[in-house]
């Protein structure tokens, strides 16, 4: 949760304005020797309090402190207080005034992104949503339509059309495995806060059992490797890397038309981990290389739309790397190919994310 | 001739997944027993005493685990779990409570034969180390439990300690995948956590001098997040 070291966080930071506030204001009165800008410096402090702290506990706070410290140091009789005077209340009341209306503000504006970034979090999922389920109607429609063919025509159809129906079964089966494997993961770290269960992971383990999976699905393709020498390993939930890799390999052997060779490296730069899957294949067409990772393919792509998980498998990637910390980008080899790049941290800061 | 088959009990709660099951077995030559629920299971155990036990883990009438540690108390035949993916600790604490293994749904048939061929051979593998002159051999790696040595097509692999300890460990559970804890407190007794990264730098120690690369191990391989498994075929 964090609200803990919030609260530490917020009350060091209060007592740093005000002693600031204060600091510059015996500063002032060194200087110039009046006192007319004493009260507006500690109204700019608590004005500050108010809008970077959470909550108006802080603000609040800060205005009674202020008024405190100006009675104590800054009002006749001079270090020493005097909580009666009519003049040192109204100026308390100015000062809760000033703290309270800015906390209001401040809150409001916080709920206002909030909602914003809340809006935004549903149009996307709604757009992910409406297109796995087209996505997964065409699997579901054939398989359904062989399966029926079969049972109707049993004793009619010849063995080779049994076997092609079946085998066809088979693999749309098997997309929609890969497909629903996705879609778990995506329900994994697409909360509001995310919790992953990072565990060490070995970069040579993780990169042998996605190679042993990889060689399972396409046998025929070979994958050249480059990995640091040295023993590394890295925090991150490897069922989800995994994922992530297999996604960058798969999308290579069907999107590279004319590719020949396909490369996973890792490589240690600083504190972060860095993994490359290239091909020298066909590459990404400019214009799609922003929308990428958002999840969807533009509408026009009916070319290999109907098996193509590439949208969803992509915004996979980014979903979990971002969930790890780590940045995910694609560009265009001058050599020719596409290139997709991501790193993660190797320590684990374990960052609370909101 | 009929009654040598093995005979493998099927707990499973989905009737099309127990049916397919059943038929993959029996068209390769088993003996199929099927409970739909754990007390069953247990009564078929006990009144039938299978080879094997292949053990759905979600099923609505207990606890997979306390079915797992049920059979384990009085036999020691070999459980095989079939787990839905995503539940990296359900395996660890299934393996730990004393399965054999575990097979990720959905899973193809040549892999559940295989997994399956595994358990039932890992029940002999201890006769088999003593039949050979008390060496262990899977490919072209040979380990020799007398002599405490290891070679890899006649040549001598020199390991340290440690890392033929593990090495003979996994080799001695052949099949089964070892979490990393089980590991663990066989080679160093205490568990904690710092060990996991020790016992990984081993790992990978090892697999450097048995001239091992990503994607194709031979003799060991990774179970992300659970452990180790040595293969045996």
């Amino acid at each position: 949760m964090g609200t803990r070291k919030q609260m530490i966080r917020d009350g060091v930071f209060m007592a740093a304005v005000l002693l600031g506030a204060f600091a510059v204001n015996l500063v002032l009165l060194e200087l110039f020797g009046t006192r007319s800008m004493i009260p507006m410096i500690f109204v700019l402090g608590v004005m500050l309090v108010s809008c970077h702290t959470t909550g108006y506990f802080w603000g609040i706070a800060a205005s009674l402190l202020s008024v405190l410290a100006v009675n104590y140091a800054f009002t006749y009789p001079y270090w020493a207080f005097d909580l009666i005077s009519p003049e040192c209340i109204s100026a308390a009341v100015v000062m809760l005034i000033v703290a309270s209306l800015t906390s209001t503000l401040t809150t409001k504006l916080k709920c206002q992104e909030q909602v914003k970034a809340e809006a935004e979090n549903e149009r996307m999922r709604g757009d992910l949503l409406r297109a796995v389920s087209h996505d997964l109607r065409t699997p579901l429609t054939s398989i359904y339509g062989a399966c029926s063919v079969m049972l109707d025509n049993y004793d009619d159809l010849p063995r080779e059309k049994h076997l092609k129906l079946l085998q066809d079964v088979c693999a749309d089966a098997q997309w929609l495995v890969r497909m629903v494997e996705n879609l778990l993961s995506i329900t994994r770290v697409d909360g509001v806060r995310v919790k992953l269960a990072k565990q060490d992971t070995v970069l040579e383990e993780l990169t042998d059992a996605v190679l042993v999976k990889f060689r399972k699905h396409y046998p025929n393709q070979t994958v050249q490797i480059s990995l640091p020498e040295e023993f590394v390993s890295v925090p991150m939930e490897a069922m989800l890397m995994e994922l992530v890799l297999m996604n960058l390999l798969e999308n290579a052997v069907h999107h590279a038309r004319g590719m020949k060779n396909l490369w996973l490296k890792a490589f240690v730069k600083g504190n972060r981990v860095y993994f490359q899957v290239e091909d020298d294949g066909c590459g990404i067409p400019e214009d799609r290389l922003p929308r990428l990772f958002t999840g969807l393919l533009p509408s026009q792509t009916p070319r290999d739309a109907s098996r193509s998980s590439m949208g969803i498998g992509l915004s996979v990637c980014s979903a979990i790397i971002k969930a790890h910390g780590g940045k995910i980008t694609a560009r265009n080899r001058p050599e020719g190919g596409a290139s997709f790049c991501f790193w993660l941290e190797m320590e684990d800061t374990d960052h609370v994310k909101q | 001739m009929s009654n040598n088959k093995y005979k493998i009990l099927i707990v499973e709660d989905d009737r099309n997944i127990a049916s397919f099951v059943q038929m993959i077995f029996e068209t390769n030559g088993y003996q199929v027993l099927t409970a739909e629920q754990c007390r069953q299971g247990l009564l078929m155990f006990t009144s039938h005493m299978p080879d094997l036990v292949l053990l759905d883990l979600g099923l609505p009438d207990m606890d997979g685990e306390v079915f797992i540690r049920r059979v384990r108390a009085e036999s020691a035949v070999p459980i095989i779990v079939l787990s839905a993916r995503s539940d990296e600790s359900d395996k660890v604490s299934s393996l730990d409570s004393g399965a054999n293994d575990y097979i990720t749904k959905p899973f193809g048939t040549a892999e559940l034969l295989a997994r399956v061929r595994a358990a039932l051979r890992t029940n002999r593998s201890s006769l088999r180390a003593a039949a050979l002159d008390g060496c262990f051999r899977v490919d072209d790696l040979c380990i020799n439990y007398d002599r405490r040595q290891v070679t890899i097509a006649g040549e001598p692999v020199h390991l340290t300690q440690t890392e033929y300890n593990i090495l003979a460990l996994l080799s001695q559970h052949t099949g089964k995948v070892m979490t990393y804890s089980s590991i663990i407190r066989e080679i160093w007794g205490a568990m904690d956590n710092g060990n996991v990264k020790k016992l990984q730098v081993n790992m990978a120690n090892i697999r450097k001098k048995l001239g091992c690369r990503p994607g194709d191990n031979r003799y060991v391989t990774n179970e992300l997040g659970v452990g180790y498994r040595m293969l045996d075929e």
